[in-house]
């Protein structure tokens, strides 16, 4: 797609082209687009990354597998500790670890704690970009709580790195499990006044409603997965669609809408919170005793030649880490498939014909984490 | 979806098709396929509502091998299929059947130099325009693997110390098929 800037045979019109970013704040990172402008309507959109890339494929391949564990947390940092968990299970696939049970609900617990404080980060920020600024202060307070809760027990409040091969790196306390659950009661409380102060809100209403509606198949087409796909009415969440680690054990819905658009996607992930909080009282109630580590895990973990993939859901959709071995411990090549990568690659066609105050909107409502796509 | 009639689609699109342990592997089927056939997979693939989750490059001897990733919403069907590049490292695009693959590809271009034929807009989407040229995910010559040494080679029932010491060793291919 080519940029046209020239005057339109009609006079009274001309196109002009509008740079939105690298430092746009509705971007949420270094993402530049470029509008194809005809008044105040955007009849052409380019995407352009790659400011913020840091080849981590190409880092991955000249470490252990194992050491790159900290990189995954880079790529989404909002989803660190489920990039974690989709590079274990991805290491303990190839190598045939089996995972204590312990680990697996610790792995379940912390993820979704995750997942909730993503969603949080996202519902603030996206309101931000509509307008509203108070509902961020209040998301960020909620936030606060979960990030506090994971401080004590990785050790930092952003880029986990707390899940190992064949474990976590350390054993949660009573003190974590208290702090949880008065976090679960917490937020279930707060849940009426984000639908009063927010949800049912006729400004939020007149932005989302009808726009950029999305269908099943244009989601197939170009990959989109996660709560966008939800939106369109597809019930599919890899963590009930391919059970992994220990999600086959809980009962959770998988929240849908039918219409596709930017409303639909906002409450697919709104009622995805509460379903978290679901998940962690389960697992919380049924947290079992043992190790929190695989017995025997070498120290050199060498990967038997051939190609795995793990896939997990990670808070935009779904992840999947693809590895080609040699037979060493050295991964051949790494690909990360990240979900906003794939999510963003509609927004040309999606956005072509869009007021830019409905840009920000649709664009928003991808929930979008830039690192991961320039990855 | 009626997986009996998309696997006999698939042996007249593709030369080999194998189903894997998920469990292992994390994929359920494997298919090798040849370069004129990957338009029609694609189309064939989107007729029964599988969605990309990806396309990559691996490079290895004889050449450049590409990987396209799909999965279905329905069931659980994740199917990776594989073809070479041919003499000018060129492949048809698939970015017209799945929009998705528009920026995989150009991304393919950028770190592997893999030429897509026909791809509406073949420009640098990751790498900055000066670095065309850069392929940065080229392996060194001393690096790079023989095809048949990043296969899965079937269990072996004694350790033997032979295929990871040797994996481009000839002989060992078929003799391992012959035991499977």
């Amino acid at each position: 797609m080519s940029m046209n800037v020239e005057v339109l045979e009609d006079d009274k019109h001309h196109r002009y082209v509008l740079n939105m970013g690298p430092q746009h704040p509705s971007t949420h990172g270094v993402l530049r687009v470029l509008l194809e402008l005809e008044g105040e309507y955007a009849m052409n959109l380019l995407p352009v990354l790659g400011y913020g890339h840091r080849c981590h494929e190409k880092i991955a391949e000249f470490k252990p597998a194992k050491s790159f564990m900290p990189n995954t947390a880079r790529m989404d940092y909002l989803g660190a500790l489920i990039y974690n968990h989709g590079f274990a299970q991805l290491l303990e696939r190839a190598c045939g670890i089996e995972v204590p049970e312990r680990v697996e609900y610790i792995r379940v617990i912390t993820s979704e704690l995750n997942r909730i404080q993503s969603h949080l980060l996202w519902y603030g920020a996206y309101l931000l970009d509509l307008g509203a600024f108070t509902p961020i202060m209040y998301a960020f307070d909620d936030r606060e709580h979960i990030l506090d809760i994971l401080e004590d027990v990785t050790g930092s409040r952003l880029t986990y790195c707390y899940f190992r091969v064949g474990g976590v790196s350390k054993d949660i306390d009573d003190k974590f499990v208290t702090s949880t659950r008065a976090f679960v009661k917490r937020l279930r409380g707060r849940f009426p006044m984000y639908e009063d102060l927010v949800n049912g809100n006729v400004i939020l209403q007149n932005r989302l409603i009808d726009i950029g509606e999305l269908t099943p198949q244009t989601c197939a087409r170009y990959g989109v997965t996660g709560p966008l796909l939800r939106g369109t009415g597809v019930a599919y969440d890899i963590r009930r669609a391919e059970p992994y680690s220990i999600y086959s054990k809980f009962d959770f819905e998988i929240p849908t809408e039918t219409k596709g658009d930017c409303m639909a996607s906002f409450l697919v992930r709104f009622r995805e919170l509460e379903q978290s909080l679901r998940i962690i009282e389960q697992a919380l109630d049924s947290l079992p005793e043992g190790p929190i580590m695989a017995a025997k895990v070498p120290k050199k973990l060498k990967i038997p030649a051939g190609d795995y993939n793990s896939s997990v859901e990670a808070p935009r959709g779904e992840l999947s880490y693809y590895l080609v071995s040699d037979g060493s411990d050295v991964p051949y090549r790494l690909k990360v498939r990240t979900p906003s990568y794939s999510n963003l690659s509609i927004v040309p066609e999606v956005c072509q014909g869009m007021l830019i105050s409905d840009v920000v909107s649709a664009m928003g409502s991808l929930d979008l984490v830039i690192p991961e796509i320039d990855r | 979806m009626d997986i009996n009639n998309v696997k006999k689609q698939w042996q007249t699109l593709a030369t080999t098709v194998e189903a894997v342990d998920y469990a292992v592997s994390g994929h359920d089927y494997s298919l090798s396929l040849e370069r004129d056939k990957v338009r029609d997979f694609a189309a064939f693939m989107l007729e029964e509502g599988f969605y990309l989750v990806d396309l990559m490059a691996v490079h290895v001897t004889p050449a450049i091998e590409v990987v396209y990733q799909f999965a279905h919403v329905e069931t659980r069907c994740r199917v990776l299929a594989r073809a070479f590049v041919d003499d000018n490292v060129e492949m048809p695009t698939i970015s017209d059947i799945y929009q998705g693959a528009n920026w995989h590809e150009r991304e393919t271009r950028d770190f592997h130099g893999v030429v897509f034929i026909d791809h509406p807009y073949l420009h640098p989407l990751i790498l900055p325009e000066e670095d065309v040229e850069l392929k940065p995910l080229l392996k060194a010559e001393a690096k790079l693997k023989d095809v048949e040494a990043i296969r899965r080679q079937p269990p072996e029932p004694a350790p033997e110390p032979k295929p990871k010491a040797k994996p481009e060793a000839k002989p060992e291919p078929p003799k391992s098929q012959e035991q499977s």
